[in-house]
C-alpha cells in the first residue's frame, strides 16, 4: 500500500479517535445546568409558607428581657447559627407605631419607646433562611445551592410579599411585624435594631 | 548474643515511642500572605496538640499538590489539613488520602464533593460578600459604573464572593459593571487588570476586588492614574493593610475572614479523628465580618 495512503488512513483514524475522547461544553452552561436540576423557586415558596405557617417567632420583649439574663442560653433556645461565629439570627415579632417611612425603611416605635427599623429594601443574605430554622446546610450538597435558596426567599419576600403591605402602610398607623433580626453576643440591645422582614400586618 | 537481640529490641521500642504522630499541611500557595497566616496558625495548632507538623506548598499548580500527597501518604502521616488549588481537581487526591485511610480537613477553599472530605471548614464568603455588596450599594448611592477583579476561576471561593456580591448589586439597575477580569487573587496583577480596564473605560466609580491584595494592587492603579480619591474600592479578607487604608479613607470597606479559627477548627477535628471520633459535619462555615469606616477602628 502506498505510504500516503497508510499514512493518511492513520491520521484519519487519529483524528476521529480524538474527537471522540473529548469534549467542550460552555462552563456558564454547565453551571446553570448543574444549578436548573433543584427547583430553587418552588422551596423557597415551600419555605416561605412554611415560615408563616409555622409560626415560631418569638415576641422581640421576651427575647430580649431572655437575653439580659441568661444571654447565652437565650441565643441557644431563640436564636440559629450555622457554624462558627459571635452572631445568630432569631425569627422575632413586634409592634409598634410607624414614625417614618423612608427609601426602603420603616422605623416603627413600640409601647415600650423603643424604635425598630424595619427594612424593606435590603433584603438579601441568609438572615431570613437561617432565622427560620427549618432547613439544614446538610439538606444541599453544595453552600451554593444553599445560597440559592435565599436568593429565590429573598425575592419572594422583596418582591412580592412586601411591596404589597407597605403599599397600604402610613405614618401613624399601628403595624406588626414578624422578621429576621441579627445580634451578636455581647452586642448593647439599646442600640436602634434591623429586622428584615417576612410579614407586616395593619 | 540474647542480650545483644534484648537490647535492639528494646532500642527499636523506644524509636517507636517516641515517635510523634504527624498532620500534614498542605497549602495552595505561600506567595500569599493570608495563605501563610492560614499554614503558619494550622502547623502550630497541631504541634500544639502534640503532633509533628509539616507544611507542604502546592505552588498554586494541582499536579504540585498532587505530588505532596503522594510523598504524604508514602510517607504515613495521620492526617491531613488542606487548602486546595482547585474546586474539581483537588478532590482525586483528597480521595487517594481517603483510600490510604488519612482524613482530609479542607481549610478555607471548598471542594464540589460531599463524600470525599471528612469535614470542609469555610469562610462565609457568600454573606461577607452580601454585606459588602450592601455597602457598595449604599457609598455609590445605587448609580455609577464598575469594576469587579476577580480571583482564581477554579476556586469556588471566587465565585461564592461575586455571587454574594452580584445578589445584591445586580438588583439596582443604576449600577453597570463596565468589567470583569481575573487577577488570580494576585495584587501585581490586580494592578496591572485595573490599569489596562481604564484605558477602555476611564470614568469608573468603584472596584470590587475578590480580596484584599487585589483591592490593594487596585489602589495602587487608581493613585498612579491620580483617581485613588473618585474611584471606590472594596476587599474582601480584612489583611491588616486594607483596614489601615480604610481607617484612613482610602478604600471603602472589606470582609474580614478568620483564619486563626478555620486553622484551629481544623487542627482540632483531626486530633479528635485520631482519637476515635467518626462523625463530622461535611461543612463548617464560619462567619466574615464588614469592616467599613464605622467599625476599622475597633480592629
Amino acid at each position: 500500500m502506498n505510504k500516503n495512503i497508510k499514512y493518511g488512513i492513520g491520521l484519519v483514524l487519529l483524528l476521529f479517535l480524538a474527537y471522540n475522547s473529548v469534549y467542550f461544553t460552555d462552563l456558564d452552561q454547565m453551571k446553570s445546568e448543574d444549578a436548573d436540576t433543584i427547583d430553587f423557586n418552588a422551596k423557597a415558596t415551600q419555605l416561605y409558607e412554611g415560615i408563616i405557617a409555622e409560626n415560631t417567632a418569638t415576641d422581640l420583649s421576651t427575647l430580649k428581657a431572655a437575653l439580659s439574663t441568661q444571654s447565652d442560653s437565650a441565643f441557644a433556645n431563640f436564636g440559629n447559627r450555622l457554624g462558627i461565629g459571635e452572631s445568630a439570627y432569631f425569627m422575632v415579632n413586634v409592634a409598634g407605631k410607624v414614625l417614618r417611612i423612608n427609601d426602603g425603611e420603616i422605623l416603627i416605635q413600640t409601647d415600650e419607646g423603643e424604635s425598630i427599623a424595619v427594612q424593606t429594601k435590603f433584603i438579601f443574605g441568609n438572615a431570613i433562611r437561617d432565622a427560620s430554622g427549618l432547613v439544614a446546610l446538610t439538606d444541599y450538597k453544595t453552600n451554593a445551592d444553599f445560597n440559592k435558596l435565599s436568593e429565590a426567599l429573598n425575592t419572594i419576600v422583596r418582591e412580592e410579599k412586601l411591596p404589597k403591605a407597605v403599599q397600604k402602610i402610613k405614618v401613624g398607623d399601628v403595624i406588626k411585624v414578624e422578621g429576621a433580626l441579627k445580634l451578636t453576643k455581647g452586642q448593647p440591645l439599646n442600640t436602634q435594631l434591623e429586622i428584615l422582614p417576612v410579614l407586616i400586618e395593619k | 548474643m540474647a542480650l545483644l537481640c534484648a537490647m535492639m529490641l528494646a532500642a527499636c521500642r523506644g524509636d517507636k515511642e517516641a515517635e510523634k504522630p504527624k498532620i500534614a499541611v498542605v497549602i495552595s500557595t505561600l506567595n500569599n500572605p493570608w495563605f501563610v497566616v492560614l499554614a503558619e496558625a494550622a502547623a502550630k495548632n497541631a504541634s500544639d496538640l502534640g503532633y509533628e507538623a509539616k507544611i507542604f506548598d502546592s505552588q498554586n499548580n494541582p499536579s504540585t499538590e498532587s505530588d505532596n500527597f503522594e510523598n504524604l501518604i508514602s510517607s504515613g502521616f495521620d492526617a491531613i489539613l488542606f487548602n486546595p488549588t482547585d474546586a474539581d481537581g483537588s478532590i482525586v487526591n483528597i480521595l487517594k488520602a481517603k483510600t490510604a485511610g488519612i482524613p482530609v480537613f479542607c481549610m478555607d477553599r471548598e471542594v464540589n464533593a460531599d463524600d470525599a472530605a471528612t469535614c470542609q471548614i469555610l469562610s462565609d464568603n457568600y454573606s461577607g460578600c452580601v454585606d459588602v455588596g450592601i455597602e457598595f450599594v449604599k457609598a455609590l448611592n445605587e448609580k455609577g459604573t464598575y469594576v469587579e477583579i476577580l480571583g482564581l476561576v477554579g476556586d469556588n471561593n471566587t465565585w461564592a464572593r461575586s455571587g454574594g456580591f452580584h445578589s445584591v448589586v445586580d438588583k439596582f439597575p443604576g449600577l453597570k459593571m463596565v468589567a470583569q477580569q481575573t487577577a488570580d487573587f494576585d495584587r501585581n496583577k490586580a494592578m496591572e487588570v485595573l490599569e489596562t480596564v481604564m484605558q477602555a473605560n476611564p470614568d469608573i466609580d468603584a472596584v470590587f476586588c475578590g480580596n484584599d491584595a487585589m483591592a490593594l494592587g487596585a489602589y495602587q492603579a487608581l493613585l498612579s492614574a491620580g483617581k485613588a480619591e473618585k474611584v471606590k474600592v472594596f476587599g474582601f479578607d480584612g489583611a491588616g493593610e486594607v483596614i489601615e487604608k480604610i481607617k484612613e479613607g482610602k478604600i471603602v470597606a472589606t470582609g474580614l475572614q478568620h483564619p486563626l479559627v478555620m486553622a484551629e477548627t481544623a487542627a482540632k477535628f483531626a486530633d479528635e479523628f485520631i482519637k476515635g471520633r467518626t462523625v463530622f459535619p461535611q461543612r463548617v462555615p464560619v462567619e466574615v465580618n464588614l469592616i467599613n469606616a464605622s467599625n476599622a477602628a475597633q480592629f
